[in-house]
C-alpha cells in the first residue's frame, strides 16, 4: 500500500466531527478509502457523505428561517 | 427595529496559515508559497469586489507580508479612493521569507512574542505600512491583542483608534476542536464591541483612566449560545463558518442558519438602547480554491457572496449602516456615552438558540465589572462569571508566565467545571437556589423557563431587568410557584437574585431556600490550586473565617451580613450579601471537589420576596 493523501475535497472524519473534533482524513488511493489517523473511522465517498447527513441531525433547526428570537 | 452596524473587514494575506496546510498538504515546506500568494491575492480581490457590488464599504486589514507586495498595495490604494475603504494595518501574515529573515521565528500570532519582539514587530509594520502609504493607519487587528501590545500601540502610534481584539469564546473548546493543535486560548472576553482597559483587554474600562484609547471589535460576531457549546469557528458571521460546521442543505446549498445569525444580532438593538452590531472579517484562506470541508470552492463563493448580498440589501432598505473601523470608533464612543464620561453601559444579549430545534435562552451582561451568562434552561442560573471588577493584570507571550494562555479567568464556568451535574461526588460551579421542604430538596438548575428584558429607573440609576416565568416546584405535599428576578443596576459591579413565592399549596408548610455560589478560579478544564483561599462570614457580633487548606470545613452565622472567599490567585473578592433573616454560610471543599461555597438559608413563606446580591471587588 502507497503512502495515503490529502483527498480532492478535503474531507473530514464524520465520526471525530460528532464529538467536535475537526480531523481531515487522508486518502488511500488504491481502495479509495478515507481513513481517520486520529480514530478508526474508514469508509468510501458515500459512507463518508451518509455519516455526514448525520453529524447534521443534531441541527433541529437547519432548515428554519426564525423571524422572532423571543419566547 | 434600528439600524445595525457593520464592519466588513477583508486582509491580502500572502500566505495564509490555514491554507498552507491544506493546499500544501504533501510539499516540501515553504514550495507552495509562490502558488498561493498569487491564489490569495485573487480569493482577496473578489472578497472586495463582492462587498462592493452589494454596496458596502470595507476596511482593508494590510497584512505583513502584503505590505511587500506591490499590487497588494495598489489594489488598496485604488479601493480607498474610489469606495472609501479604510486602509488598516493587521498584526498578521507574518509566514513570508521577510519576517523570517528578521524575526529567526515560525511564530506568528503577535500576542505569543515577547514584550520586546512585540514592540520591534510593530515598529517595523507600522513604519513599513507608512512607507506604502504615505500615512500611519488608525485601525488595527490580530486574533487576540492583550493589554501590553495595545498599550504599545496606542503609545506609539496615537492615531490608532480602533481594533479587532479578541475571537468570543476561542479558548479551550477550539484548541480541542483542532485537536490541540490551534493555540488561541483566549475565552473570557465581550461578545460585542468594548473599550478595552488597560490593565486587561479582556475587562472593559471602567473610566477614563482606565482607557486604553481604542474601540475593540470581536473577531466576527459569534453564536452565543453554540459558540460557548462548541467550536468558535462554525458558529459566527463568516460565511464559511457555517459550511465548516456543515450547517448547511447539501443537496440545495442553502444555509438559512447564517440569516438567522445575523438577524438575531440585529433583535439585540431592544436590550442596548436601539443599538446593534456585527462585523465580517475573512482571511483568503477560507475560500480556498481546491475548496474546503467536503464542498468546493464555488459553495465557498455562493456563501461569501450571497452573505454579502444580504448585508447589502439590509443597506439597501434602511436596515443597516456600514461604517469603517474607525468610523465605528467615533460612532460606538458616542452612543455608548463614553463621550459624556460614562463607561458603564453595559451589553445585553437574551439569546435563544437558533440552530439544535431547542427552546434553550440564555441572558449575557457584560460591564466593566463583570461578563455574566445567566441560562433560563436551568432557572436563570448564573452558569459563566468572569470577575472584571478585578482588572486583573495578565502578561501573555514568552517571558511571561503565560506564554498562549490570555483566557480572562473565570469563577464560574459550567462547561469547564461542571455546572449543576457531577459525576457521582463533589460539586461544579454554579450560582442558584435550592428549595426544600419536609426533606425535598429541589434546585432552579432543573426548572427550565424562559425570561423577558426590561429596562428601569431605580433609586435614578438605570438598571436593567431579567423577569422569569413563574416554576413550579412540586414536593410530595406541597407545590410551591417560584419567580425570579435578576436585577442589574447600572455601574454596581453586583448582581441582584430576587425569589418571589408567588404561590403555595399549603402555606402551612415550612419551605426553605438556600442562595448558593459554588465557585473556583481558573481558564481551562484543569483544577487550579485552591490553597490560601480566604472564606469568611459575618455578622453584627461575629466574624468566622476558614483558610482553604482542602478539609471541606464550614462555618455559619444567624443573620450573616456578608458571606466572602478571597482569592489571592485572581485578586478576585466575591461576596454575597441578603435583605435579611437568613443565615449565612460558607464551605471548603476538597481534593476531588476543588470548589468553595459560599450561602444563606433560610424558611420563605407564600409572598415573601428574599433578595441577595452577588459582589465583585479586587482584592490583592
Amino acid at each position: 500500500m502507497a503512502q495515503l493523501a490529502k483527498g480532492k475535497l478535503n474531507y473530514r472524519c464524520p465520526s471525530c466531527f460528532m464529538r467536535d473534533y475537526d480531523i481531515d482524513m487522508f486518502y488511500d488511493k488504491d481502495t479509495k478509502i478515507y481513513r481517520c489517523i486520529r480514530c478508526q473511522f474508514r469508509g468510501d465517498e458515500k459512507k463518508v457523505l451518509e455519516w455526514n447527513e448525520m453529524v447534521r441531525k443534531r441541527y433541529g433547526d437547519m432548515y428554519t428561517r426564525f423571524t422572532n428570537f423571543e419566547f | 427595529m434600528s439600524k445595525m452596524i457593520l464592519n466588513v473587514i477583508h486582509r491580502p494575506e500572502m500566505t495564509p496559515e490555514y491554507s498552507a496546510t491544506v493546499t500544501g498538504q504533501g510539499k516540501e515546506e515553504g514550495s507552495m508559497e509562490k502558488v498561493l500568494e498569487k491564489e490569495s491575492l485573487d480569493i482577496f480581490k473578489t472578497q472586495q469586489r463582492l462587498a462592493h457590488e452589494n454596496g458596502l464599504k470595507c476596511t482593508i486589514q494590510m497584512t505583513y507580508a502584503s505590505l511587500f507586495n506591490e499590487e497588494a498595495v495598489a489594489i488598496a490604494k485604488e479601493d480607498h479612493e474610489k469606495y472609501g475603504d479604510e486602509i488598516g494595518l493587521a498584526l498578521y501574515g507574518f509566514q513570508c521569507e521577510a519576517f523570517k529573515n528578521k524575526y529567526k521565528t515560525k511564530d506568528f500570532c503577535i500576542w505569543m512574542f515577547s514584550l520586546e519582539d512585540k514592540k520591534a514587530i510593530v515598529h517595523d509594520i507600522f513604519e513599513k505600512f507608512f512607507e506604502c502609504f504615505g500615512f500611519y493607519p488608525t485601525s488595527t487587528s490580530a486574533y487576540f491583542m492583550d493589554a501590553d501590545l495595545i498599550n504599545y500601540v496606542k503609545e506609539a502610534y496615537p492615531q490608532v483608534v480602533c481594533a479587532v481584539a479578541t475571537c468570543w469564546e476561542e479558548g479551550p473548546k477550539a484548541y480541542h476542536t483542532c485537536n490541540n493543535s490551534w493555540y488561541t486560548l483566549f475565552d473570557g472576553g465581550p461578545w460585542a464591541p468594548w473599550i478595552p482597559s488597560k490593565q486587561n483587554s479582556h475587562a472593559p474600562a471602567a473610566n477614563k483612566e482606565e482607557d486604553s484609547g481604542i474601540v475593540a471589535i470581536p473577531h466576527l460576531s459569534r453564536d452565543l449560545l453554540a459558540c460557548y457549546d462548541g467550536n468558535g469557528s462554525n458558529f459566527g458571521t463568516h460565511p464559511q463558518n457555517v459550511l465548516r460546521g456543515m450547517i448547511y442543505d447539501t443537496k440545495t446549498w442553502e444555509f438559512p442558519y447564517f440569516y438567522n445569525l445575523v438577524d438575531q444580532y440585529r433583535a439585540l438593538e431592544k436590550y442596548n438602547d436601539g443599538y446593534a452590531y456585527n462585523m465580517m472579517y475573512v482571511g483568503p484562506g477560507w475560500m480556498n480554491k481546491m475548496g474546503r470541508w467536503e464542498q468546493p470552492y464555488e459553495l465557498l463563493y455562493k456563501s461569501y457572496s450571497e452573505g454579502c448580498k444580504y448585508y447589502g440589501d439590509l443597506k439597501k432598505q434602511g436596515k443597516l449602516v456600514d461604517m469603517t473601523m474607525s468610523e465605528f470608533a467615533s460612532f460606538y464612543r458616542e452612543k455608548k456615552e463614553v463621550t459624556k464620561g460614562n463607561y458603564n453601559v453595559p451589553e445585553c444579549a437574551l439569546w435563544r438558540d437558533i440552530l439544535y430545534g431547542s427552546d434553550k435562552q440564555l441572558f449575557w451582561y457584560c460591564d466593566p465589572y463583570m461578563r455574566a451568562c445567566f441560562n433560563m434552561d436551568q432557572g436563570g442560573a448564573l452558569v459563566d462569571l468572569r470577575p472584571y471588577a478585578a482588572k486583573l493584570e495578565w502578561p501573555v507571550g514568552i517571558g511571561t508566565k503565560h506564554v498562549q494562555d490570555a483566557s480572562y479567568p473565570f469563577l464560574i464556568q459550567e462547561k469547564y467545571r461542571a455546572g449543576y451535574f457531577t459525576h457521582y461526588a463533589g460539586a461544579g460551579t454554579v450560582r442558584s437556589a435550592k428549595f426544600s421542604c419536609e426533606g425535598e430538596e429541589v434546585d432552579l438548575c432543573l426548572c427550565p423557563t424562559h425570561a423577558r428584558f426590561s429596562e428601569e429607573k431605580i433609586d435614578g440609576k438605570k438598571t436593567r431587568i431579567l423577569t422569569l416565568n413563574p416554576v413550579d416546584i412540586e414536593f410530595a405535599k406541597t407545590t410551591v410557584t417560584v419567580q425570579t428576578r435578576i436585577i442589574l443596576e447600572e455601574g454596581s459591579s453586583n448582581i441582584k437574585f430576587e425569589r418571589n413565592i408567588l404561590k403555595s399549596t399549603n402555606p402551612e408548610a415550612k419551605v426553605y431556600v438556600d442562595e448558593y455560589i459554588t465557585a473556583c478560579y481558573g481558564t481551562t478544564e484543569y483544577p487550579e490550586d485552591m490553597m490560601g483561599i480566604r472564606l469568611s462570614v459575618n455578622n453584627e457580633n461575629e466574624s468566622k473565617e476558614i483558610v482553604y487548606e482542602y478539609h471541606n470545613r464550614d462555618e455559619h452565622l444567624q443573620n450573616a451580613s456578608v458571606v466572602k472567599a478571597v482569592i489571592p490567585a485572581i485578586e478576585t473578592g466575591v461576596s454575597m450579601t441578603q435583605s435579611g433573616g437568613a443565615e449565612g454560610y460558607i464551605e471548603e471543599g476538597y481534593a476531588f471537589s476543588p470548589m468553595f461555597k459560599l450561602g444563606f438559608k433560610k424558611q420563605i413563606v407564600e409572598g415573601e420576596v428574599f433578595a441577595t446580591w452577588l459582589n465583585l471587588q479586587k482584592a490583592n
